[in-house]
């Protein structure tokens, strides 16, 4: 059972890989290419966030804030400032992540509901501001936002920079999942009661993480506005940020493939399923009722079920048999901290 | 060596515990019996931080535990146990056991992001530990098997090997008997002689009373919050007011 899947797994990384790299030249037109950009900007925002839903347990709805936050930086700090691009996507990022450390040092120590009401107040505010603001944002009018420079400044070229980041983000959210930083956040989602029993200071890991996706909402506020060229306050709106959510609950709580598969399809569907546009927010409501009602752990567990029964089980035994002097020779390591 | 002293908590007008004391010494087991309702359960959660103290200092050392919170006191060396395992149903085995290391990783959120030597180091020894200590209490046949899939025996023996993954100087088991067979409880003597051997002190919140008298150096029994009796097993067996209570006739 190990030999292949250890084979296997570097070969569907690698050919996912080189898929997507290769992506422009497989696209039939344009607009396939945009709505790959579109994925991408939008995956961005949902890896970070994947950390504080998926793992940490906290339901932030309000994410769709932190990405206007970072979008209005992107366009004022380049259309009015003329600061290089790149630099205005690390200032996104930066702001991001401030705007996070404001709304979760607060919020973060309210029981979840409240929390969820606080980022759902949030964006509101933020939406509510855009407009009002007018000298600083356009208020109802909008802003243009500038394209990257070259190499990043064609379609091709900006797809590889979005792809990069997200790559980048990918690696980043999936080592804190799977090291001990994923074991504790996991812990803060079950169980605050264990977590805090070997020592994690629970709100002080929410805060990391909730900061850490408000970098990356940012940088893919910024990505965004770039790729719409133009921006206004009906871009930012609370669906948006309930959208992001619906991805993750949908890909599966504790998994980075799930909520990424999630992002995909829910972005790409509508649009290549003509229908289902009609639907519209009807279609993203249906999703979530089936799949909380019918697989509440998500299309990620699903998968990963299905590849553990296709896995041979040995007979299981159940039965506990201690070993003294093992145990004895384990706690001996112990020595020397005292 | 973590003491108690003179402790007393309340909720609302009920008095849960009145001026109890007692002490934990390394190397050795400490048993805490009383009827339902007598206060162990809350004692312990004072110990480990749950609750705040009303009255009376807890002491590690020198160093007075009153306003340490929970992960502060759990970082400086006491572990424990729940009633009712609190596990990472969808991790594995091994995974649970490894939090219990948080304290000997290292490496922050950056360091861990950009998976830095540090982390791989932390990894590779927490894992070889927390491995021996799985196979030391018993659970060598489930390292990979999920949490969620454990029987309730074997829950309980991995939260014990989370909780020695601290490296604790002190260990609160919180009815760690309740649900378990003859030959489990068995087992667990083992385990919990073992530890006390190693020089571990450890406090038993337990109903099996043959058990407690058997494998415990003290015994300190609660009645209605209050200390009815402390002593060696032989003499808190005998005396007539634990007997009155709860040893019955």
């Amino acid at each position: 059972m190990t030999d292949r899947s250890h084979i296997l797994r570097p070969v569907a990384l690698l050919a996912g890989v080189a898929f997507l790299v290769l992506l422009p030249f497989l696209v039939r037109d344009q607009y396939q290419l945009h709505l790959a950009q579109l994925i991408g900007v939008y995956w961005i925002l949902i890896a970070g966030l994947n950390l504080v839903v998926g793992y940490s347990g906290q339901l932030s709805v309000g994410h769709v804030g932190l990405l206007a936050v970072g979008a209005y930086a992107f366009a004022i700090l380049t259309g009015r400032y003329d600061v290089s691009p790149v630099l205005a996507l690390g200032a996104s990022g930066a702001l991001g992540g401030l705007c996070g450390l404001v709304l979760g040092l607060p919020s973060l120590r309210l029981p979840g509901f409240y929390f969820a009401m606080v980022t759902l107040a949030f964006a509101v505010i933020i939406n509510e501001q855009s407009v009002a603001q007018t000298e600083l944002t356009g208020g109802g009018v909008g802003l243009p936002a500038q394209g990257f420079s070259a190499p990043f400044a064609s379609p091709q070229g900006f797809y590889w920079l979005v792809l990069g980041i997200s790559a980048l983000v990918t690696w980043l959210t999936w080592n804190v999942a799977h090291k001990m930083w994923g074991r504790a956040i996991i812990a803060v989602r079950d169980s605050e009661v264990a977590a805090r029993s070997v020592g994690i200071s629970v709100y002080r890991a929410k805060l990391i993480v909730f900061v850490f996706s408000g970098v990356t909402a940012g940088i893919a506020g910024a990505l965004f506005a770039s790729l719409q060229t133009y921006i206004t306050p009906d871009t930012f709106v609370f669906e948006l940020g309930l959208f992001f959510f619906t991805c993750i609950i949908i890909g599966g709580r504790g998994s980075i493939l799930g909520p990424f598969i999630g992002t995909v399809v829910l972005t790409a569907l509508p649009e290549v399923v003509a229908p289902l546009a009609k639907l519209g927010n009807f279609f993203y409501g249906l999703l979530l009722l089936i799949v909380v009602l019918l697989i509440p752990e998500g299309f990620g567990r699903l998968l990963t079920q299905a590849m553990t029964r296709l896995k041979p089980q040995a007979a299981e035994s159940k039965v506990v048999a201690p070993d003294p002097a093992r145990l004895k020779a384990a706690l001996g390591t112990r020595a020397g901290n005292g | 060596m973590l003491k108690v002293d003179a402790v007393s908590k309340h909720f609302g007008g009920l008095i849960a515990l009145s001026e109890v004391s007692l002490d934990l010494r390394p190397g050795e087991i400490h048993g805490l019996i009383g009827p339902n309702g007598s206060g162990k359960t809350t004692l312990l959660n004072m110990i480990s931080g749950y609750y705040p103290v009303d009255a009376g200092t807890i002491r590690l050392d020198d160093h007075v535990l009153n306003d340490d919170r929970v992960p502060e006191r759990a970082l400086r060396g006491i572990a424990r146990t729940f009633q009712k395992p609190r596990l990472l149903g969808p991790l594995s085995v091994l995974d649970n056991a490894m939090l219990g290391g948080w304290r000997d990783a290292q490496a922050g959120f950056l360091a861990t992001a950009f998976l830095l030597p540090s982390v791989w180091r932390d990894e590779r020894e927490l894992r070889v530990r927390a491995r021996e200590l799985l196979i030391g209490v018993g659970l060598a046949h489930a390292l990979d098997r999920s949490a969620n899939l454990l029987e309730h025996a074997e829950q309980r023996f991995l939260e014990i090997a989370r909780g020695l993954m601290l490296r604790p100087r002190f260990l609160l088991l919180d009815e760690p008997a309740g649900g378990l067979t003859p030959t489990e409880i068995e087992h667990l003597g083992t385990v919990i002689t073992t530890l006390r051997d190693a020089g571990i002190g450890i406090l038993l919140v337990e109903h099996h009373t043959d058990f407690v008298f058997r494998i415990c150096n003290r015994v300190t029994a609660l009645d209605l919050g209050r200390l009815v009796r402390h002593g060696t097993p032989e003499e808190v067996r005998n005396d007539p007011e634990v007997i009155r209570v709860y040893l019955g006739g």
